[in-house]
């Protein structure tokens, strides 16, 4: 090979911005042929799985909640789901439901952040948040008093809006009133409003090209669109088990240029989880006005273009906020906070859909309620080969494409699934290599 | 004046965490009309915090290569944050990002004051570096001074 051909260029840039955490990522290229793409931007939780053992099962929703600041509920859901489902207890009723509405607010929070502040400015060609603000103040404030609401349904029901701090295996420790409850009405619908209009917006922002072939994979909760539960995991390519089989289907994979566990399916390899799967897989279940606000702008019924991702987290919203509504107008106060949770010894499994995608708990529990063994699998790790195989993809097809915009491109399709790698090693950083 | 004190960061992440142990240092010791609060998730949610609010001291960990325990207080409603701490906070979409998206929405509390510890060590599971404790001590009193003052 000749000192020309070998030569390789590689350019360093700055951090990605606006990913929760950090991380890197590295593109190699041979002339414009891509021949690697490396993503280092989320490292499982292992710490906690270690901090969990020898805990006691009740301290697991507090524990897991910390792993996040965006989506604490989401790993308080399955954490209390494992252990209950081992304990055989189904906390069901207004105890459930008021799950379910803690779980809008933290989609309503977490979608609000992500579509204004960390991915619209990719599609409006704007550095940041801060640059929106200036020439779109409108938008910014629109997302600010929507999150604001998000947290304040939080507080509410949870107690706090960060780590709520009212949630416990079985229930609640304090169950809101009514009154409580209805006073967040009118910011809800408020929220619903502007979450249409917002599906309106983003359905109007330019999307570059990319067609990916995914098996999308959801929860199943039954007749409702899958939040705080669901007792199945099944997927646009047949799969359909009970999540206590999760790992039966399911590999995590050490790779090597990261600490980090990619999941596959043990049959076919990537998947996808997330909004993009949700909606392909209980399209029929959002509610009536997100159904007919992602018909108006002309959403496809499955979703390939994963920039397009940004619509359907506006129509989720759509969803939450009705769902928020709808829970609120038929809440009775339960007579008890909590059931009663007696630890059984074994293994129990949890799962619920954090905004970002499935996120799969299991614990081995022994003699006393002690924790013995704790697996925690986040929708970030599951999906990395997916994030890879775009830019792949994405890289091989614009590889001619200016260097500075082939960067921004890859970073906003990264931000494509909004990844949560707030647990990551320090800021990522991005690399073009070409050979 | 309506003032909030803000601690900003993550305890189970080392120094990250010092903005809340200056947070909880200050709890119960400063008069009735200033809130104490702790921000554990992304800063963003500081602009409801600082919501009604005509001063604002807000408490961070930085990681811009200076010593351990390294003290930095900062006028914010001067100007923008120096870019070796804008950039620098453990949180990407961070309080530099904060102020100057408050700034921009003319959100931005009149007195918004930022302290900045130098943390060193930012692993997960990690204690509470002795430098930077020290230094959390000194903020917390600093902190305290300025209140009593009016600075």
């Amino acid at each position: 090979m000749s000192d020309a051909a070998t030569k390789t260029k590689t350019i360093r840039t700055d951090y990605l911005a606006r990913v929760e955490g950090e991380g890197g990522m590295r593109v190699r290229m041979r002339g414009d042929r891509v021949v690697d793409v490396q993503l280092k931007i989320y490292e499982p939780p292992r710490f906690f799985e270690a901090f969990l053992r020898g805990r006691q099962f009740t301290e697991a929703p507090d524990i897991t909640a910390r792993i996040c600041g965006i989506c604490p509920v989401a790993y308080q859901m399955s954490s209390c789901l494992a252990m209950e489902s081992l304990a055989g207890v189904e906390v069901d009723g207004q105890l459930h439901a008021l799950r379910r509405l803690l779980y809008c607010g933290e989609w309503i929070e977490s979608h609000t952040l992500h579509i204004f502040m960390l991915h619209a400015p990719d599609f409006l060609g704007v550095a940041s948040a801060v640059e929106l603000a200036k020439i779109n103040p409108e938008l910014v404030e629109t997302a600010l008093r929507l999150k604001k609401i998000g947290n304040e349904v939080m507080r509410v029901v949870g107690g706090r809006e960060v780590h709520p701090i009212n949630v416990k295996v079985g229930g609640w420790y304090k169950t809101p009133s009514r009154a409580q409850l209805e006073a967040l009405v009118p910011d809800l619908e408020w929220a619903k409003a502007a979450s249409l209009e917002t599906v309106r917006i983003v359905a109007g922002l330019d999307f570059p090209e990319l067609e990916q072939d995914y098996e999308f994979v959801a929860l199943d909760a039954g007749g409702e669109y899958p939040i705080d539960r669901g007792a199945r995991l099944v997927s646009t390519r047949g799969l359909d088990i009970p999540i206590a089989e999760f790992y039966d289907h399911i590999v995590e994979e050490h790779v090597e240029h990261s600490n980090a566990l990619h999941a596959r399916l043990r049959e076919r390899g990537s998947y996808l989880v997330g909004p993009l799967a949700r909606y392909a897989l209980h399209r029929g279940l959002l509610s009536p006005d997100a159904l007919a606000a992602a018909d108006e702008v002309g959403l496809e019924k499955v979703v390939q273009n994963p920039f397009r991702s940004i619509i359907v987290r506006a129509v989720e919203l759509v969803h939450a906020c009705d769902e928020a509504l709808r829970l609120v107008a038929e809440y009775e106060e339960p007579a008890e906070p909590a059931v009663e949770v007696v630890p059984q010894t074994g293994w129990g499994h949890g799962a619920s859909e954090a905004p970002r995608g499935v996120l799969y708990h299991r614990y081995r529990l022994g003699a006393g309620g002690a924790i013995l063994d704790a697996k925690i699998v986040p929708p970030t790790s599951q999906n990395q080969r997916s994030i890879e195989e775009d830019l792949f993809a994405f890289v091989s097809a614009h590889a001619s494409m200016p260097e500075e915009e082939l960067r921004l491109r890859c970073e906003q399709a990264i931000r494509n699934y909004d990844p949560c790698i707030s647990c990551a090693t320090h800021f990522l950083t991005l690399e073009v290599e070409r050979e | 004046m309506t003032t909030c004190v803000v601690g900003v960061g993550n305890e189970l992440r080392g120094d990250d965490g010092v903005g809340l142990v200056v947070a909880r240092a200050l709890e119960g010791t400063l008069p009735k009309d200033v809130r104490v609060l702790e921000c554990e998730g992304e800063p963003v949610s500081l602009l409801s915090a600082w919501e009604g609010c005509e001063r604002t001291i807000v408490v961070d960990a930085t990681q811009s290569g200076a010593q351990p325990g390294t003290i930095r207080r900062i006028a914010a409603h001067d100007g923008p944050l120096p870019p070796e701490l804008g950039r620098s906070s453990t949180h990407l979409l961070g309080v530099a990002e904060a102020v100057e998206l408050a700034r921009a929405l003319d959100r931005l509390p009149g007195r918004t004051i930022v302290y900045g510890i130098e943390g060193a060590v930012f692993d997960t599971g990690a204690e509470l570096t002795e430098a930077v404790a020290t230094a959390a001590a000194l903020v917390a009193a600093s902190i305290r001074r300025e209140l009593e003052s009016g600075r």
